[in-house]
């Protein structure tokens, strides 16, 4: 049983179909619909003649601040030429050069042009491609069904309990492997980039089992998001376009587009920070090549922010955007329980280090995401047979029957959301530090409180999105819980983490990842040594 | 500023009667609709439905329409719409399952499951890197940057008529397949998507094209797919003998003999066909306006112009 | 005012009432047709392009021999010529059409040729006050509905290319309303007749065609106006056919646009060649009588 439907989780379910298991995925939204279409800029492969695995692990490694497990870098750049030309045999029309050969984009901190690209809707094709070799391998889609928790027997992970949308029941699926493929976490920041859905569901389901969540506190933030209301990522792609970040007197950042994305947000942070707003400038472009090259973006900054960019500057702040810590897991997406595995953005096996490079998002789902359903395929045909823990549906049942309520309540769960986006933004943001971290734990304590004492008041089964985002608030209440904790308990600063109270990079104590698991409810810090190759 | 808002409400069941609600609530100056929705049901009805998902105008999720014109909730503002009551209900065509929750699945993914939505490789990835012409790639581009909002399916002539018809967005998506060289399955897509309700059933009204927000311009698409068809040798027997009669009734007079054509689409040995056209015939040839097949002059040039056809068709085999 | 008059195939097969009403009208108005003789079908949507667009652009290019607008009595024709010619506008693809199949003949397109329908004609270069002015029998009473062909209206590159031609979107209407009649306006106009499909889904072209001639009787229409030959081919003279398929009466006379003006001009119904139609226009014929 795949949980869902992103790119990840796509790919771990057409893998685990080919490696002969037998499998259904499950997705609270159509497949389709998924935040993978967030990725627009470009997919990384070391495919360029100029190019090599090493040098690709290089820049990883490096954008990772010290913090890379080197032995899952090398795993990971081994196949990630193989994984993404796979993606182009499967149907993915990648821009090309005028030789016929795949044309490449110059992202971040990527020491070449190392990322293929489709015009900047690369996941939103990406996304395309991998649903249709899904259907080829017919595998059963259960689209719009929300996972609400996992069955666990004798430490072992057996199905899932799920709320079908449409019918408004409630249903056991028994599995001998569950893959859970659920994205990340970010809409518990607000503003952020990501979709609606976008809550972290998958990540609260292993830390409720017990498992440990790793390097929560290394968030990405996009350093070019819309500063208007809706907060629209822009892609990256735009630098490599020839689109500029200009201080108000118009004059451009130095050495922007070369950097990792933390460095990125920090020189904005700094421009904006003496007072001089800062924009994105993507004039010099061109209408022609920004609507042959950058047809998406200039759609989107038309109907969400009324900006014609061939004419008008966008303003921009960093905005929360990708998570980079989550699931421990390993290459092949396995966590520490048995029959229980997570790839793709809700998982963290120590690739990315502090800092994911540009354009690696993509990469990692599909390697990682295969990788996980072949090993998930192999469990469930070895592993021996299990049963659904009796009475667990019933109880599930009776847990999500006693939150509904028509008793009246002032308070909302999108209050308490908004809140707890706000002080998230505020402090957990891209830079923290102690006091602030620790003021965030006691208001995320009683917004906790506050989040007990609400009910739901839609009795209706059908498509009932109250009872969705109350469960969803929930699981970004105990993620931000976790978050904060993570943040306080590394005392330096490292790749997307920033600590005011301690700006330096520290090796002696830094080299580890940081490890939260649930203690009595309640999110305790631990460390895992990076080891060395 | 203050919005008011009269949303369409319907009951999940074949029953029930659809209904509207109507609410006003304070919002940002900048808010979408979509704002308004989520606090109207975060507020003051939970029992609002409605999907979303990418926010910001590009997963196609949450089509409707504002005040009778499509639009996406996520990216419709509210300020210039709020002087007077804003009207929100589901896009033409679309079978609601609950307010304003859309059924995805009949309106547009089973038929797309229809036409083999998926590529045949033609090659491995041992193969390595291909050449191919960009130019080619951009037209897939293109049909591939549909993000299954429904619009075009929305302005369908057709749909409201006969639902069963495949519709312009999933026909938009076979297309995709066609013209990739990296295809194999040319042959079998063509058989596919020239079975009844299929690419023949269009109209080419052109409203697809016109709906689409993204300029995918699906009505030529399907067009394309029907050249591709022409050429390949249709298919569809019956559409095979209405088009050949047609290109040899150009071709022989330069241009079209309708009676010869009613004929000849039919049949000519096609009894229980031809017997279908008698009551509209008699009529028309009471009236006197029955063109008499066969008894068709040629227009003058109809020998150069059967040479342009005979020219065209040469090349494209 | 002259143009290239191309008559196409309907309105001298089908629909033969067609051609001898609009050359009328054309000469009451003092429009000028030099009809183009040695000139193809369009192909009408069901030849392929790479096969039209050649004996299409053949067209064109003999029009701009003759010096002259070309004009069109069909909304099929006029949607086909528009999108070829558009097409065409492309230089390296009016190269190789010119190069591959008219040079052989002598001939070769430049891209000046502008196709109008008879309805552009008399709205846009004759214009809508003279012709009122030359209304001599206001069709006062009569309730009629506009029908247009799917042609005259989309797509937008092709026949609203530019904001200022929005008004052709409304132009059956204004002429409705220049002649003195009164609208019985239908959701149905802008829509499909029905007749593209006929061969391949009959039951989906009857559909249509009941659907919108029963829109416009709902509303109390006395007839119904199209400017497309193909699309009274399927309100007309499918009708009887699609009152059978869905069990229901309709009975509503359709008119062609240059008989509906005609009639307006001061033509008697006999010379608009009424009795030709399957529907019959007896009722209309009526009350157009009646009137002084």
């Amino acid at each position: 049983m795949v949980v869902g439907g992103g790119a990840a989780g796509l790919r771990a379910a057409i893998a685990a179909k080919q490696a002969g298991a037998k499998v259904a995925l499950l997705s609270k939204v159509h497949p389709l619909r998924t935040n993978t279409g967030l990725a627009q800029g470009g997919i990384n492969a070391p495919l360029g003649a100029d190019d090599s695995p090493e040098a690709y692990a290089g820049d990883i490694l490096s954008a990772g601040d010290g913090l890379c497990d080197p032995s899952v870098v090398q795993t990971f750049t081994l196949q990630a030429a193989d994984a993404v030309m796979w993606l182009e045999r499967m149907g993915v029309p990648f821009n090309r050069g005028g030789d016929g050969r795949f044309d490449r984009r110059k992202f971040g901190s990527n020491s070449r042009a190392r990322s293929l690209y489709v015009d900047d809707r690369t996941g939103h094709v990406v996304m395309q491609v991998l649903y249709e070799q899904f259907q080829r391998e017919r595998i059963p889609l259960f689209a719009d069904w929300y996972v609400t928790a996992l069955a666990i027997d004798s430490a072992r992970c057996v199905g899932v309990t799920a709320l079908g949308l449409r019918t408004g029941a409630l249903d056991s699926f028994g599995a001998r492997a569950v893959v859970l493929a659920t994205g990340g976490f970010t809409r518990l920041y607000l503003p952020s980039t990501v979709s609606l859905g976008t809550t972290g569901d998958g990540q609260n389901l292993a830390y409720q089992a017990g498992l440990p969540l790793m390097d929560l506190e290394m968030v990405q933030f996009h350093p070019l998001a819309y500063a208007g209301g809706n907060s629209l990522m822009i892609s990256e792609a735009v630098l490599a376009e020839g689109g500029q970040v200009v201080t108000a007197g118009g004059q451009p950042i130095p050495n922007f587009a070369g950097s990792t994305r933390d460095k990125m947000c920090m020189a904005i942070q700094q421009a904006a920070g003496e007072g001089a707003p800062v924009s994105l400038d993507l004039t010099l472009i061109g209408s022609k090549n920004l609507k042959a090259r950058l047809p998406q973006t200039a759609e989107l900054l038309r109907t969400v922010a009324g900006l014609d960019p061939a004419k008008d500057l966008i303003p921009i702040r960093p905005v929360a955007h990708r998570p980079v810590g989550g699931i421990e897991a390993t290459t092949t997406g396995q966590t520490p329980m048995h029959g229980l595995y997570a790839c793709g953005e809700c998982a963290c096996t120590g690739l990315n280090g502090a800092g994911r490079l540009a354009g690696n998002v993509l990469t990692e789902a599909v390697v990682f995401g295969a990788r996980a359903g072949e090993a998930a395929a192999a469990y469930a045909k070895s592993a021996p047979a299990a049963s659904f823990p009796a009475g667990r549906l019933e109880e599930e049942k009776k847990r999500l029957e006693a939150l509904v309520s028509s008793e009246k309540s002032d308070d909302t769960a999108g209050r308490i959301h908004a809140e707890l986006g706000a002080l998230m933004d505020r402090s957990a943001g891209a830079i923290r530090e102690a006091a602030g971290l620790q003021a965030a734990r006691g208001q995320i304590h009683a917004l906790k409180e506050r989040y007990a004492r609400l009910r739901v008041r839609n009795e209706s089964a059908i498509y009932n999105y109250e009872l969705v985002a109350y469960l969803e608030l929930g699981a970004m209440l105990n993620l931000a819980e976790a978050l904060v904790v993570a943040a306080a308990a590394r005392k330096e600063s490292r790749g997307g983490h920033r600590r005011s109270d301690h700006p330096v990079r520290d090796d002696r104590t830094g080299i580890s990842h940081t490890m939260i698991t649930m203690v009595q409810g309640a999110p305790q810090a631990d460390t895992r040594p990076v080891v060395a190759l | 500023m203050q919005a008011t808002f009269s949303i369409y409400r319907k009951q999940p069941g074949q029953g029930s009667k659809p209904g509207r609600s109507t609410y006003t609530v304070e919002l940002a100056d900048d808010a979408t609709v979509m704002d308004a929705l989520l606090k109207i049901r975060d507020e003051q009805d939970p029992t609002l439905g409605f999907r979303g998902s990418c926010l910001h105008g590009y997963c196609g999720d949450c089509t409707v329409r504002v005040n009778g014109k499509s639009a996406f909730t996520c990216t419709a503002k509210v300020a210039p719409l709020a002087g007077k009551e804003i009207g929100v209900e589901p896009i033409r065509n679309m079978p609601v399952v609950k307010d304003l929750i859309s059924d995805w699945d009949a309106f547009l993914w089973d038929k797309i499951d229809m036409t083999k939505p998926w590529l045949e490789p033609n090659g491995s990835a041992a193969d390595g890197e291909l050449q191919i012409d960009d130019k080619v790639m951009a037209r897939v581009r293109q049909a591939m940057s549909c993000h299954y909002c429904g619009l075009c399916d929305e302005g369908c002539t057709v749909l409201p008529v006969d639902f069963k018809f495949v519709g312009p967005a999933a026909l938009t998506k076979a297309s995709r397949f066609l013209f990739d060289p990296r295809d194999q399955a040319t042959t079998e897509r063509l058989h596919i998507l020239e079975r009844p309700k299929g690419i023949w059933d269009c109209v080419h009204c052109f409203e697809a094209s016109e709906h689409c927000p993204r300029e995918i311009a699906p009505t030529e698409r399907i067009m394309e797919m029907r050249d591709e068809a022409f050429k390949h040798g249709i298919s569809n027997d019956q559409v095979a003998r209405h088009h050949h009669s047609f290109a040899a009734s150009v071709k022989r007079s330069g241009w079209l003999d309708e009676g010869r054509l009613a004929l000849e689409s039919e049949g000519l040995t096609n009894v229980k066909g031809l017997m279908k056209l008698l009551p509209t015939a008699a009529k028309a040839i009471a009236r006197g306006k029955a063109p008499i097949p066969y008894l068709h002059h040629k227009r003058p040039g109809a020998d150069k112009i059967a040479r342009i056809i005979d020219k065209a068709e040469a090349k494209e085999k | 005012m002259k143009y290239a008059f191309y008559p196409g195939c309907v309105s001298r097969g089908g629909c033969p009432e067609l051609y001898p009403s609009a050359v009328r009208v054309a000469a009451k108005l003092g429009i000028e047709l030099d009809e183009m003789k040695d000139v193809a079908c369009t192909g009408a949507g069901v030849l392929p392009q790479y096969i039209s667009d050649p004996i299409n652009a053949r067209t064109f290019a003999k029009a701009e021999r003759m010096g002259l607008p070309m004009m069109t009595i069909c909304s099929t024709c006029q949607g086909v010529f528009g999108q070829a010619n558009l097409r065409l506008q492309d230089p390296e693809y009016r190269a190789k059409i010119n190069r591959e199949y008219l040079a052989d003949e002598g001939l070769e397109y430049h891209g000046t040729t502008d196709i109008k329908h008879l309805l552009w004609v008399v709205m846009e270069d004759y214009g809508a006050d003279k012709l009122k002015s030359m209304v001599s029998k206001p069709l006062t009473g009569l309730k009629v509905s506009p029908f247009y062909g799917c042609f005259l209206r989309r797509p937008p590159e092709v026949v609203t290319p530019t904001k200022e031609y929005n008004a052709r979107k409304t132009y059956l209407e204004k002429l409705i309303d220049i002649v003195g009649a009164e609208l019985a306006d239908i959701s149905g106009k802008g829509k499909c007749c029905g007749f593209p499909v006929l061969t391949a889904n009959e039951e989906s072209s009857l559909g249509m065609t009941a659907k919108h001639t029963g829109e416009a009787k709902g509303k109390g229409a006395d007839c119904m106006v199209t400017p497309c030959p193909l699309c009274h081919l399927s309100l007309d003279g499918n009708q009887p056919r699609a009152e059978q398929q869905e069990g229901k009466e309709i009975g509503l006379p359709i008119l062609h646009m240059p008989q509906f003006l005609g009639l307006a001009l001061g033509f008697s119904p006999a010379e608009m060649s009424l009795k030709r139609h399957i529907v019959s226009t007896m009722a209309v014929e009526s009350k157009v009588n009646m009137l002084a």
